[in-house]
């Protein structure tokens, strides 16, 4: 699905017209003021409900997608570059979600992945896509490339980051993010090649933080190849854009065929208030990115705060209310991501997996990225077998009902929740990982069977 | 209006949603009336800590935060030219904030700012992808005495150790202590790069400021980390 130039051109010619906003201007009158009138006038405000954390109230989720609605439509999208809002009508913003497609395929040569709109309680498999853009060193990111895409729960590639060049630090906005973008590339084809999955679809380009990594690696020879592979755009809170995305987005549109994805994010606590604030503010800022960016994929999520994950029984409830919204009130292909706190070989990693992914699962979302271990804190924090344990909640959920992913919940939540702020460590991949069999060590997959078991017993279909 | 409205009213306005410059005029009236300015402190320090209090609770957020730092430092204005030598001034430190060049991330950041504007500090607050030799010409022109440095995105962490490097080649390294945070910023990380500290969190910046400034010592000479 191409970029429609005359849309794209639109997005660019009002960031240069629209209405002036200063940035403190926008994160402490526009945003909080404008949703929590659009929260009180939909009668949203303390609608969250912790002992339930996965919503059932489907007109609830009805009322938040009109209050969305009309919150992008007020609001907007702030560009930082020139301090200038990006405005759509309310008959934009329709169409904008309009001509996103329900249902898109990318990869190639057999590895290709279809990603379909999901509703609620809908049995169709979820899209897993793995691992966040968790800092590694270079010597470990190709193995642990290899090692995730050999999980077969695993349909595209988006991480990890890189922390060097050929040995050099990579810096933000330097020649060296540009060159990172195709060494990244380089270095996932060498993995996928070795596990057999040349063809996997990627998210690109997680290493680079501003626009330099998809310049330097997308769309051209050896590159990540427009068509199979989807460019990330992801804006920062709240609801704002810059040039540098924009910067990829005209890339994305100069090298044809090209798919984008749109995402952002909201912290409960944050410019968006309390856990109702952040989910409207999703909703809004979901529409707005669907119509700026045309993307196919993607949406904002919430997080909290507090503890920098979205597993705790608030931020899960929002979860569950942005994606049940857009999966009732939108064909679009929505994704969220899933932020653990703990890291490898703890139990708290594999509960805050189940319960997260589940609550994805049952809730319409057409795919996640993740995981997001130890709240990407750490270098080398990441492995192939939490990926593998999350994917296989996530895809073996769907087709649950709303009331049974309760209870699993709140069985799960108090083996846990206690402890988000505590947000163990645990270990690197290069401590419970061989890199020559790309094996777990017997304390990390004794572990993984032992919590399974758990949550087996506690109902999830994981048998 | 009576010194105890007044004070009263000042610390309403903390709390209402009253634009930032609409505690000025109660500032300048409390000068005016010839009341002494270290009560009125206490009462806005009384209301900011409420403030802090209720956003802990989950009652208030960012924004709110935020509005209620500008406001402090607006009634610092006005109150501090009016102080005795040496009274009230707890601190008075003076701190250059931002977040490190190619991160555009900034709730992390606003958050210590409030957090340092409220504990009494000067802050000089560059914004977002400021480029190292920045931090280092606003800390040598502005007298700094703390420059604090954010980033949350991997590929911007080099930046940290390069202020920290150009301040040594421009021989400032030893006149002003350098503090790192952020999400991937951990205290090895840290005391690796050269930083004088590393705080997890917003209300640990406070306490690492605090340390750092009253512990006597000079830059680059000890490591504080507040987990």
């Amino acid at each position: 699905m191409p970029v429609d130039r005359e849309r794209l051109l639109t997005v660019l010619e009002r960031a240069h017209t629209g209405p002036v906003c200063e940035t403190y201007e926008w994160d402490t009158r526009v945003i909080p003021g404008t949703l929590r009138s659009i929260l009180r006038k939909y009668e949203l405000e303390k609608t969250c409900d912790p002992a339930n954390p996965i919503n059932m109230n489907d007109e609830l989720a009805d009322r938040f997608f009109q209050a969305g609605l009309e919150a992008a439509e007020q609001i907007g999208l702030l560009c930082t570059d020139t301090h200038r809002i990006i405005k759509f009508s309310r008959e934009e913003l329709l169409e904008g979600l309009e001509a996103a497609p329900a249902e898109f395929t990318v990869g190639e040569n057999g590895q290709e992945v279809t990603f379909k709109h999901r509703g609620l309680n809908d049995p169709t498999e979820p899209v897993w896509i793995a691992p966040l853009s968790i800092a590694v060193t270079e010597e470990v990111f190709v193995p642990l490339v290899e090692g995730i895409a050999r999980e077969e729960v695993v349909d595209c590639i988006e991480g990890p980051s890189l922390e060097t060049v050929y040995g050099h630090k990579v810096r933000a906005g330097s020649p060296f993010e540009l060159m990172v973008g195709k060494y990244q590339a380089e270095l996932n084809y060498e993995a996928l090649r070795r596990a057999g999955r040349l063809g996997m679809p990627m998210y690109v380009v997680g290493t680079s933080p501003t626009h330099y990594g998809v310049l330097g690696g997308y769309g051209i020879p050896g590159g990540f190849k427009p068509g199979r592979d989807i460019v990330l755009l992801l804006s920062p809170v709240e609801m704002k854009t810059t040039y540098e995305l924009l910067h990829r987005l005209v890339q994305v549109y100069n090298c044809g065929d090209g798919l984008v994805y749109g995402g952002s994010w909201s912290m409960i606590g944050g410019y968006a208030g309390g856990p109702e604030g952040a989910t409207l503010s999703c909703i809004a800022c979901t529409i707005l990115l669907y119509t700026a960016y045309q993307a196919v994929n993607g949406a904002s999520f919430p997080y909290d705060l507090k503890y920098m994950g979205n597993c705790g029984r608030k931020a899960l409830w929002a979860l569950s209310m942005v994606f049940q919204t857009l999966s009732r009130n939108t064909h679009i292909c929505a994704n969220s991501v899933l932020n653990q706190t703990a890291g490898p070989v703890t139990d708290m990693l594999l509960y805050e997996s189940a319960v997260g992914m589940m609550t994805l699962a049952v809730s319409g979302a057409t795919s996640c990225t993740g995981t997001r271990t130890a709240g990407g804190r750490f270098t080398n924090y990441i492995t192939p077998l939490e990926v593998r344990f999350a994917g296989e909640v996530f895809k073996r959920c769907a087709g649950m009902s709303r009331e049974r992913a309760n209870e699993i919940a709140n069985q799960l939540l108090p083996r846990y929740e206690d402890r988000l702020m505590e947000k163990p460590a645990g270990k690197s991949f290069l401590e419970c990982y061989d890199l020559k069999t790309l094996q777990p060590s017997d304390e990390w997959r004794k572990l993984y069977e032992t919590i399974k078991e758990e949550c087996i017993k506690a109902g999830l279909p994981l048998a | 209006m009576g010194k105890e409205e007044l004070l009263a009213r000042l610390k309403q306005k903390f709390f209402d949603e009253s634009y930032e410059d609409e505690i000025v005029p109660v500032a300048q009236e409390i000068v005016a009336q010839g009341i002494d300015v270290l009560e009125a402190i206490q009462a806005a320090s009384e209301a900011i800590r409420q403030v802090g209090d209720a956003y802990e609770a989950g009652e208030l957020f960012l924004p709110d935060l935020m509005i209620a730092g500008e406001k402090m430092k607006r009634c610092m204005d006005i109150f501090r030219p009016h102080l005795k030598a040496g009274a009230g001034e707890a601190k008075g430190g003076k701190v250059v904030l931002g977040t490190v060049s190619g991160d555009i991330h900034d709730i992390g950041k606003n958050l210590v700012g409030t957090m340092l504007t409220v504990g009494g500090y000067e802050l000089i607050d560059l914004g977002v992808d400021v480029p190292p030799l920045e931090f280092v010409t606003t800390a040598r022109d502005k007298g700094a005495d703390v420059l604090a440095l954010s980033a949350l995105m991997t590929a911007s962490l080099p930046y940290q150790q390069e202020v920290i490097q150009l301040l040594k080649e421009t021989g400032l390294r030893e006149k002003v202590f350098v503090i790192v945070g952020g999400g991937p910023v951990t205290a090895e990380f840290a005391q690796r790069i050269g930083a004088d500290g590393w705080a997890e969190n917003a209300a640990g910046a406070l306490k690492l400021v605090d340390r750092i400034l009253a512990g006597g010592g000079k830059p680059a000479q000890t490591f504080v980390a507040i987990g």
